[in-house]
Parts: structure tokens; C-alpha cells; sequence
């Protein structure tokens, strides 16, 4: 859907489910993960249905993701870290050692 | 930004809390390292035009003023009318007081619910831009431009120039808009004017399809979008679509200002809220309990206040800090007429007549049908908020609470113009809500490690002390006076 105007400089990597991304430093992960092809960040807790970014400035939280273990943190206004670790969060946030039905 | 110049440069201490990591405003996104990382974003830039780069004058100002603390990367999540802000800024929060605030928040694009306006693929052309600015994208494959209002040639012609072509602009204004709205053009406006008609040309020129009057825009596709369907000129059009780019204008951000506790005001033909505000910006509290006493010192400042653009937020943000320099005697308050910098705010607002006229808002005209979902974060159905008010739920607060509408992540910045329209569909004649959903703190997600470790004028802020977690007035100084 979204491709690089000029060379991407992608000097860092971030992890996605695992899976290795190239970022630029100073650019947002939504854009990062939109440059990448990512189909989607979370699906819905309510009907599970996927979502993609849709405002990119922070009013509509549909980029909602999980950063470094920390769950629906908004995309489009976090920067790039190296080595940062990504999921695609399933429904509601999980928090770290509870479990919800 | 030119507020904070202008009281810099008389003297006075400002701190400036903005949640970007570069000063600039969406507007202005990213420009500062766009222009550093040339020559590589030297097609970006020429796509992206003079006026996004003449930005750069301004930025430069902000950043030489002595005496502007800059806080890049900071969120506001708490604002009182007492001058009382809640910011948080990585894993760190706390609050400032000031005796004097300036809201310049700005606007976010209208919502639109349409259905399948939540599918992966469907975005404002807001997103888009920001995408180009921030994250040196371009959309690639076959794009939708659908909705009302100047930033859809902008963004057309912007995209031009990066050799992306979209398969249709579909555009809900038809012509008879601007020849009604040609009887309220200003002569200050025509430059503006002129710039329209040249974005129209060329997109014409460049052989890029386009339909005016569209109605009934659907997006329909499984787990992502796959085609939309609209009607044009009487006909349902179908178009295979990987990217569906949709605007329908720009309406003020109340979030902060609400919860603030200041007073709103529904705009009827703009079908939005916005600040009630002196023309100075000062902004009025809401005719109910606060949780603050004393007089309101906040100014409300930009498109946060009215919808104008970049050069009208910039004028009528230097006359709010004249205004406040004026509190503080440090300057004469001018007595009669207008003052330089009121002037200055009339002339850059004299294309908005013309404008507003021109492009009425379009793809949120009408109401959505049942099956639409109006809460994008809870999934709640225009249909189902129906039947909650014909039972008899009369009140916004009261339907969040029966069905969760409004009351996911976005606290209710997407539905809650939908949700008032629907109670006044319900009910003609009834006054609208006078404000949205209630608004509380943290009105953005607050890590619980940043307020276990909360910094502030005093530590007593930070306490729960019983369910109205509202810090009290405080009594004694203003510490960051």
C-alpha cells in the first residue's frame, strides 16, 4: 500500500512477531510497518476484526500494537528504537504474568 | 509556535509541550529533518510544494527564541482552568502550572462513519500526508480519493507530483456549492481562491479521473479493503481499490478544552463543537461545577479554536500572546480599533466563508443507516444506539455507560459528534448536547510506572483521596510563574 519516496536509510532494525524489519531512525513504527506490507497492527477486542492505522495522529487508536511487552501503545506516535520487539496484539492489551479468560 | 516567539521575545519564560519530536505541528510535520536529510528528500519536498517548506522561517525563529523551554515528545493528558497541565513525556509524568496557557491543539479530520470505513486500507488524507511528511511514504496501487474540502487536491496534486496516479477523485461538493459560495469570496481570499482553481487544472491535466456529488460511499472487502462502491450521477460505481483515502474536512480538537472544563459551542452547519472564546482566545467555562474557581486562564489558539489553516493559526497565535502580554503590562492594551496582529487574523481567515461555502461536509451529510458502525473502538452500530434512544436514553453519558460507546481507547473522539446528531435525529427541535462524552484524566493512556512516579507542584496531586480524584484548588504560588 505504501512505498519509500527515495532510499529508505534504514540504519536500524525493529522485530515484528519476530520477524526482522528495517527502520529509519527518526520514523514512526505505524510508517515503518506500513513501508513493510504489515496487513495489520491489533484485531478488535469486540469482533477480533483486524485494523490497520487510520488517522495518524493520534486520535483514533486503531494502530494500537504492542511495544516491548507493553500492550496497545499507539504506533503512529512512537519513534523507532533499535532491536525494538513488536507483537500484533490480539484483542484487548495482555498484561505481563495475568491471564484473562 | 508564534505565540511562544512572540512572548519569548518579550521577556517572558514559556515552557512548550508538544507530543511531536520535532516543532512544526502537522503542518509543518517533520520538516526540519526533511530539510537536514537533503538531498535524498529532495523529491519529497519539491512533491510536498513551497508552502509546506516555507514553514521553516517560522521553526527557525522557535528555535533561536531565548527563553522557550521545549518539551518535544510530551503528552497532555490533564488540563484545568486554572492553568494546571498533566503531561507525560516517556515513562515520566507530573504537572506544571502557569498563569497563563496557551491551547493551540489543533484539528483532527472530521469522522466519517461510512460503512466499512474500519477496514485495513481505508485512511484520512490526513494519515496519508503525515505518511509522506514523517515517514517519506507515497501510496502505491489503486487509490480512492473520496470526500470534500482542499486538502483532497492538495493531496491529489501532491501525489501528482510523485508520478502516483489515483483511479478516481470522488468528490461529494458539485458545482452548485461554488457558485453559491462565490458571492462570499473577500478580496483577501482570491489568492487562496487562485490556488484552488491552479490544483484543479492540473490534476485535470494530468488526465486524473473525477466525479462530483458522490453519495453512498461504501468500503467493502474481507480482512482488507477490496473494492468501493459509491453512486455517481445516479449510478452505483464499483472500483477495485487497495487504498481508500477519505477527508470531509477538519474540525476543531475539543478534547483538552473540554475536559478543561471550558465551554462549547455546536457549530449547525458545521455539524461540529468548538470553543467558546473571546477574540483574543480566551476561553469561557462551562456553566457547571468545576474544579477550579478563580478566572479561566487559558487562551485557546489555532484550528484548536477555529478552522483557519497554517497562516491564520500562526496570526491569530501571535495576537493571543499580544493579548497576554497585554495582561501581564508589559505592553499597552490598545484602546479602540483593531491592533496589528487582529488585522493580521481577519486577513489570513478571509478565504474561510468562501471555503466553508464550498465544501459543506460531505460523506458525514447524512446520518449512517443501522448497520454502520459509529464507535470504531467498541463496534457499536449506528443501529443499535438507535434503539438505546428509542428506549428513552436521552443522554450522552448515560448511552456510554449502557453500551460502551465512546468509551474504548479513543474516548469517544470519533463518535461522539455521530452519537449528538443521532440524539437530535431522535428529536427534533431538542437543543444539542451542549458537550460531548464527560471527560475525565487521563484523557490519554498513562503508564501506571509514570503515575506511580508522578512529579509535580505538589506531591499531594498525586494522591487519591476519594473518588472525585480531581486535585482541589490549590492554594499559594504559582511555582512555574
Amino acid at each position: 500500500m505504501f512505498a519509500p519516496i527515495g532510499s529508505t536509510e534504514a540504519t536500524m532494525t525493529i522485530y515484528l512477531d519476530g520477524r526482522a524489519i528495517p527502520a529509519r531512525a527518526g520514523e514512526t513504527i505505524a510508517a515503518c510497518l506500513l513501508r513493510a506490507g504489515v496487513g495489520h497492527f491489533r484485531t478488535t477486542p469486540v469482533s477480533g476484526a483486524r485494523r490497520l492505522p487510520y488517522c495518524m495522529i493520534g486520535h483514533c487508536f486503531d494502530c494500537l500494537i504492542e511495544i516491548d511487552g507493553v500492550g496497545s501503545r499507539q504506533a503512529c506516535l512512537s519513534e523507532v528504537e533499535d532491536g525494538m520487539r513488536l507483537h500484533t496484539q490480539d484483542g484487548p492489551a495482555a498484561i505481563a504474568g495475568m491471564e484473562f479468560q | 509556535m508564534s505565540s511562544a516567539i512572540e512572548l519569548a521575545s518579550a521577556g517572558c519564560r514559556v515552557i512548550v509541550l508538544d507530543m511531536q519530536p520535532l516543532p512544526g505541528g502537522q503542518i509543518f510535520r517533520s520538516l526540519e529533518a526533511n530539510m537536514q536529510a537533503r538531498p535524498r528528500t529532495d523529491a519529497l519536498l519539491s512533491a510536498l510544494g513551497p508552502a509546506y517548506r516555507a514553514g521553516l522561517a517560522l521553526i527557525e525563529r522557535f528555535r533561536a527564541a531565548p527563553g522557550i523551554d521545549f518539551r518535544p515528545g510530551t503528552t497532555v493528558w490533564d488540563l484545568r482552568a486554572d492553568g494546571t497541565v498533566g503531561w507525560l513525556r516517556g515513562n515520566a509524568a507530573g504537572y506544571l502550572r502557569a498563569p497563563h496557557v496557551v491551547l493551540a491543539s489543533g484539528a483532527m479530520e472530521r469522522p466519517t462513519p461510512f460503512p466499512g470505513w474500519t477496514l485495513p486500507g481505508v485512511m484520512t488524507a490526513g494519515a496519508v500526508q503525515t505518511l509522506m511528511k514523517a515517514g517519506r511514504l507515497k501510496p502505491e496501487g489503486r487509490i480512492v480519493l473520496a470526500g470534500t474540502g482542499p486538502l483532497i487536491f492538495l493531496l491529489a496534486d501532491q501525489l501528482r507530483r510523485l508520478g502516483v496516479k489515483p483511479a478516481l477523485i470522488a468528490r461529494t461538493d458539485r458545482l452548485g456549492d461554488k457558485l453559491a459560495a462565490l458571492k462570499r469570496v473577500r478580496p483577501a481570499g482570491i489568492p487562496a481562491l487562485a490556488k484552488g482553481v491552479g490544483w484543479l487544472a492540473r490534476l485535470r491535466l494530468a488526465g486524473i479521473p473525477m466525479r462530483t456529488g458522490i453519495s453512498g460511499l461504501q468500503a467493502l472487502g474481507g480482512e482488507h479493503l477490496e473494492s468501493v462502491r459509491l453512486l455517481a450521477g445516479g449510478k452505483n460505481m464499483d472500483i477495485p481499490c487497495d487504498l481508500l483515502v477519505v477527508h470531509d474536512g477538519i474540525v476543531p480538537s475539543t478534547d483538552l478544552a473540554h475536559a478543561a472544563g471550558l465551554a462549547l459551542e455546536w457549530k449547525r452547519d458545521d455539524a461540529s463543537w468548538r470553543p467558546r472564546t473571546a477574540r483574543d482566545g480566551r476561553a469561557r467555562m462551562a456553566p457547571c461545577p468545576s474544579f477550579t474557581t478563580g478566572p479561566c486562564r487559558i487562551r485557546i489558539t489555532g484550528d484548536a479554536r477555529r478552522i483557519g489553516g497554517a497562516d491564520a493559526a500562526a496570526a491569530h497565535g501571535r495576537h493571543a500572546a499580544r493579548a497576554i502580554l497585554a495582561d501581564l503590562g508589559r505592553i499597552a492594551r490598545k484602546q479602540g480599533g483593531p491592533d496589528r496582529t487582529e488585522a493580521e487574523v481577519r486577513r489570513t481567515l478571509a478565504a474561510r466563508p468562501f471555503l466553508d461555502a464550498a465544501f459543506p461536509p460531505g460523506l458525514a451529510a447524512r446520518l449512517p443507516d443501522d448497520a454502520t458502525i459509529v464507535c470504531r473502538c467498541e463496534e457499536i452500530t449506528a443501529g443499535s444506539l438507535r434503539v438505546a434512544i428509542r428506549n428513552g436514553a436521552a443522554d450522552m453519558n448515560l448511552i456510554r455507560g449502557l453500551l460502551r460507546c465512546g468509551m474504548g481507547p479513543c474516548q469517544g473522539r470519533s463518535c461522539a459528534t455521530t452519537l449528538a446528531r443521532l440524539l437530535a435525529e431522535a428529536e427534533p427541535g431538542r437543543p444539542m448536547p451542549p458537550s460531548p462524552f464527560r471527560a475525565r484524566p487521563p484523557l490519554r493512556p498513562l503508564p501506571l510506572g509514570a503515575l506511580a512516579g508522578m512529579t509535580g507542584l505538589d506531591p499531594a496531586l498525586a494522591q487519591v483521596e476519594s473518588l472525585d480524584d480531581k486535585p482541589e484548588e490549590i492554594a499559594g504560588d504559582d511555582v512555574h510563574a
